[in-house]
């Protein structure tokens, strides 16, 4: 049956699928890696001081880790073809109480878990409101946004909350692997863990079907409203993660300290290869995005770009990078 | 050639043979395209005089759809040319089709409902209708008036066009069409399955409309409806996968005589493989039994069951419920009473999740949006609904249905059993499905199922969409698995289809279960038979 022509056929078809990668698959694959390398590359040329182990590790891994955890946040959201916008204020609430909890209430390193807590029972109510009522997420977490960003402020009566903790301190500073500041290590914990959800867990799975098409998970069976939750219960936790992170090491915590990582952290998920179209990407190549502004922001600064020139670039590159990574097969109109 | 068309529009009767040698208003010489492994249409010719109605008639997917994308240069054809009066031409788009003679009335209204039926009407236009930037209604308006008059159509064209009903809709679309290509002659009015949801009436008017614009219009007339192709049009052409296989005058034809030039194979029994099909005795266990299933005035009450590897048809005219049928019974739309018995277990359908586990699977009617996941891989696809059960979970020493982790080893060993129970030709396990043909898409839905370990199918329309060769695949896979005992309920727009393959027909009309008839091998009901308990 199968004779030489048929099998000719069928090969001749495998080899034109295979001719089926687009550019934009491979910028989206490759580019970040290509992005990364050339932007080591220059700036170790342009400042001596910049490819130095105190350098890599004390800066730009150590600030990287709280845009690392953030953007881990978003990506589960993202992933599924929503949004968490209200992850800056998520931060900063989660910071205020640990700070409270440990100066006002003497909780000491228990304030931590119990911000992280907070921080996942927020998520899970964007998540409730956005799944059950039905209104999309980037409403229901501009509108969380604002109303955490008004109670920290409340909380603390705008100002910051400094405290005494040398314990506390140590979760995020000290050194219990080599000379690795432990935030690091906590930012690596995370991410494994949050890799290790994506690609093992049903949760996981789902977030790619969701971010795929809804309708089609919802007929497979999928009780799609239960992982919709649970992406912004994840986004939620892992902010909390960061707040509490964020407040232990540097000993206080303000209403505010959270601003800015929005915009950094939907770069970082989008320039490591998470669509915001969704079902693309993941939690392991948000890494990537993140070093790329890690590196970016450490090598502007060596090489003496104020900041405010440094805001205009970050910018530029969110605006590239979701040009280049949308996946426009999937949606016909833009709004 | 142009200057020799008529400027008199009206002195061109219908009827009246152009001279020889003149050129047919619209040829189409050799005319080929395909779609990846596909020839959608290989070496079509046709033409279109002057003042003719040209029906134009195949089976899903013989290429009808195909070769009006081409006449309104939504796709440009691989080979092969179309000409105007004799003149080559090149078609960029829907819009230059229209500037050039050729505009189509589409199976969707393309309306939007919330402007004013003028506005409909020169949609594109309404920057020509503007001074200073400012738009003139009330210009635009007399000149909507006049277009519709003339075309002998009433509405009323203030109105925003969601109070229009169906009929106002499509006499709308027939008056934008023509309005579209104005600006020529004696344009070619294409009309794609034009009376689909049309009443009587609304059918008559639209006819009346036809007749009384040929001397003004050549039509093509797309249809499933075979009557009134033969009815309105004077030529008749036959596609079939892609091939012209038959061209005919109106007055020649009969029903059957296009079906089987449609069709094209020695006997329907063999395309559905009625020889497989199972003889079921009364004593055969039953798999799915509905009660009394209730959804307002869409379901009322409706009762039916379905034996173990028994194939149970549902067929109805459109809008009868049977759809709304197939999402009941699988807790996609929960109904609001009764309840379903699968195997034995008493269920109310609330969700589809607990219809699964309960051994049901759901078929969807439209394949890439509700069906695949059309840009992830094959592998995926297919475990989807078994994510989180065993069959794709590491054991972990017994706790793994604790803790549902994903053996992606047992992923792609379940997708490759699929690859090879159901012959889907695909390049690789992680082949994107959206590069799969239709029927292998197809398949790979059904896989979904199987892997899932679903004996009992809903499956809506389950052929619609693929080509032939690809639906007498999905024929065998059906017999194939009813023989290993899924019982299927199989609903279908295409009678013969659902008449080949079923053993049981239940027949739907305005929500109500109105009759199940017998269609054991060799004393198949027939369609008239079917269609008469449907209207």
């Amino acid at each position: 049956m199968a004779d030489g022509t048929m099998l000719n056929r069928s090969r001749n078809r495998i080899a034109e699928l295979r001719a089926e990668r687009t550019l934009q698959d491979w910028i989206i694959d490759l580019g970040p890696f290509v992005l990364l390398f050339l932007l080591v590359l220059g700036f170790s040329i342009a400042s001596p001081n910049f490819f130095t182990v105190s350098n890599l590790v004390d800066n730009v891994l150590r600030n990287s880790t709280i845009l690392l955890l953030v953007s881990l946040a978003g990506t589960f959201p993202i992933l599924q073809q929503s949004i968490d916008l209200s992850i800056e204020s998520m931060v900063g609430i989660t910071g205020v109480v640990a700070a409270i909890l440990i100066s006002d209430y003497q909780l000491g390193v228990l304030a931590l878990p119990i911000a992280v807590l907070a921080g996942t029972f927020f998520g899970g109510l964007n998540g409730i409101v956005f799944a059950k009522l039905k209104i999309p997420s980037f409403l229901v977490t501009l509108g969380s946004l604002s109303i955490l960003s008004g109670s920290a402020l409340l909380m603390t009566g705008g100002t910051s909350i400094p405290y005494r903790n040398p314990t506390v301190r140590w979760v995020s500073t000290g050194e219990l692997v080599f000379s690795i500041p432990n935030i690091v290590i906590w930012g690596l914990l995370f991410y494994l863990l949050m890799t290790f959800i994506a690609f093992k867990t049903p949760f996981g799975r789902y977030c790619y079907a969701l971010g795929e098409n809804e309708e089609v998970a919802d007929l497979s069976g999928v009780q799609v409203d239960r992982y919709k939750i649970g992406a912004f219960v994840v986004s939620g936790l892992l902010c909390g993660v960061a707040g509490a992170l964020l407040a232990a090491r540097t000993s206080s915590a303000a209403p505010g300290m959270g601003s800015g990582l929005l915009l950094q952290s939907i770069a970082a998920i989008v320039m490591g290869g998470t669509a915001l179209t969704g079902g693309v990407g993941g939690p392991h190549r948000t890494l990537l995005g993140v070093l790329v502004i890690g590196v970016l922001a450490n090598g502007m600064n060596l090489i003496g770009i104020q900041s405010f020139v440094q805001e205009i670039v970050l910018g530029f590159v969110v605006i590239v990078a979701v040009a280049m990574s949308m996946d426009r097969r999937k949606i016909d109109i833009v709004k | 050639m142009v200057m020799t068309m008529s400027s008199d529009l009206s002195t061109v009767d219908h009827g009246e043979e152009p001279g020889g040698s003149e050129a047919p208003r619209l040829q189409v010489s050799n005319l080929s395209k395909s779609f990846r492994n596909v020839d959608a249409l290989s070496e079509v010719s046709l033409s279109i005089e002057t003042g003719e109605v040209v029906g134009l008639v195949g089976e899903n997917g013989a290429g009808k759809s195909t070769l009006l994308k081409l006449l309104t240069g939504i796709h440009q054809p691989d080979s092969g040319q179309i000409a105007l009066d004799g003149k080559p031409i090149r078609i960029d788009g829907p819009r230059d089709a229209a500037h050039q003679g050729i505009a189509i009335v589409k199976q969707e209204q393309d309306v939007v409902p919330n402007l004013t039926g003028y506005e409909n009407l020169f949609l594109d236009r309404i920057p020509d209708f503007t001074r200073f930037g400012i738009v003139r209604s009330a210009r635009m308006r007399s000149r909507a008036e006049e277009v519709i008059e003339q075309l002998g159509i009433e509405l009323d064209l203030s109105a925003p066009v969601s109070s229009y009903s169906f009929t106002e809709r499509q006499m709308l679309e027939v008056s934008k069409a023509f309005s579209e290509s104005i600006d020529t002659d004696h344009p070619i009015i294409l009309l794609d399955e034009p009376t689909a949801g049309l009443d009587e009436g609304g059918r008559e008017l639209l006819f009346d409309r036809i007749n009384e614009l040929r001397d003004r219009a050549s039509f093509v007339f797309v249809s499933h409806e075979l009557d009134e192709v033969l009815e309105i049009s004077d030529r008749i052409y036959v596609l079939k996968d892609g091939v012209l296989v038959d061209e005919v005058g109106a007055a020649d034809a009969d029903e059957s005589m296009l079906q089987r030039s449609m069709v094209g194979r020695e006997t329907a029994d063999e395309y559905y493989r009625t020889s497989r099909q199972r003889s079921l005795s009364s004593g055969a266990d039953v798999a799915l039994r509905a009660e009394g299933l209730s959804i307002g005035d869409r379901l009322d009450d409706i009762s039916f069951s379905v034996r173990e590897g028994e194939i149970f048809g549902v067929v109805g005219v459109e809008g009868c419920g049977k759809s709304a049928l197939g999402r009941a019974l699988c807790g996609v739309d929960p109904p609001h009473g009764g309840v379903v018995d699968v195997h034995g277990e008493e269920i109310r359908p609330e969700s589809l999740s607990r219809m699964v586990e309960s051994g049901l699977g759901y078929v969807p009617k439209d394949r890439k949006a509700e069906g695949l996941l059309l840009y992830q891989p094959l592998t995926m696809n297919i475990s989807l609904p078994s994510i989180g059960t065993e069959r794709t979970s590491h054991d972990l020493g017994g706790v793994g249905s604790l803790f549902p982790l994903i053996d992606s080893g047992k992923e792609h060993e379940m997708a490759d059993a699929s690859v090879e129970q159901l012959d889907i030709r695909t390049p690789g396990l992680d082949t994107l499905v959206y590069q799969l043909s239709g029927g292998n898409q197809q398949k790979v839905v059904l896989a979904k199922w199987l892997q899932r370990e679903s004996d009992v199918l809903v499956m809506d329309n389950v052929t619609r969409g693929i080509d032939v060769a690809a639906k007498e695949e999905v024929y065998r896979v059906c017999r194939e698995l009813a023989e290993d005992g899924v019982s299927m309920v199989f609903i279908g727009d295409e009678l013969p289809e659902v008449i080949g393959m079923s053993n049981r027909i239940g027949v739907m009309k305005k929500g109500s279960l109105v009759d199940i008839v017998d269609a054991p091998t060799g004393d198949k009901p027939t369609e008239e038979e079917l269609i008469e308990m449907m209207i």
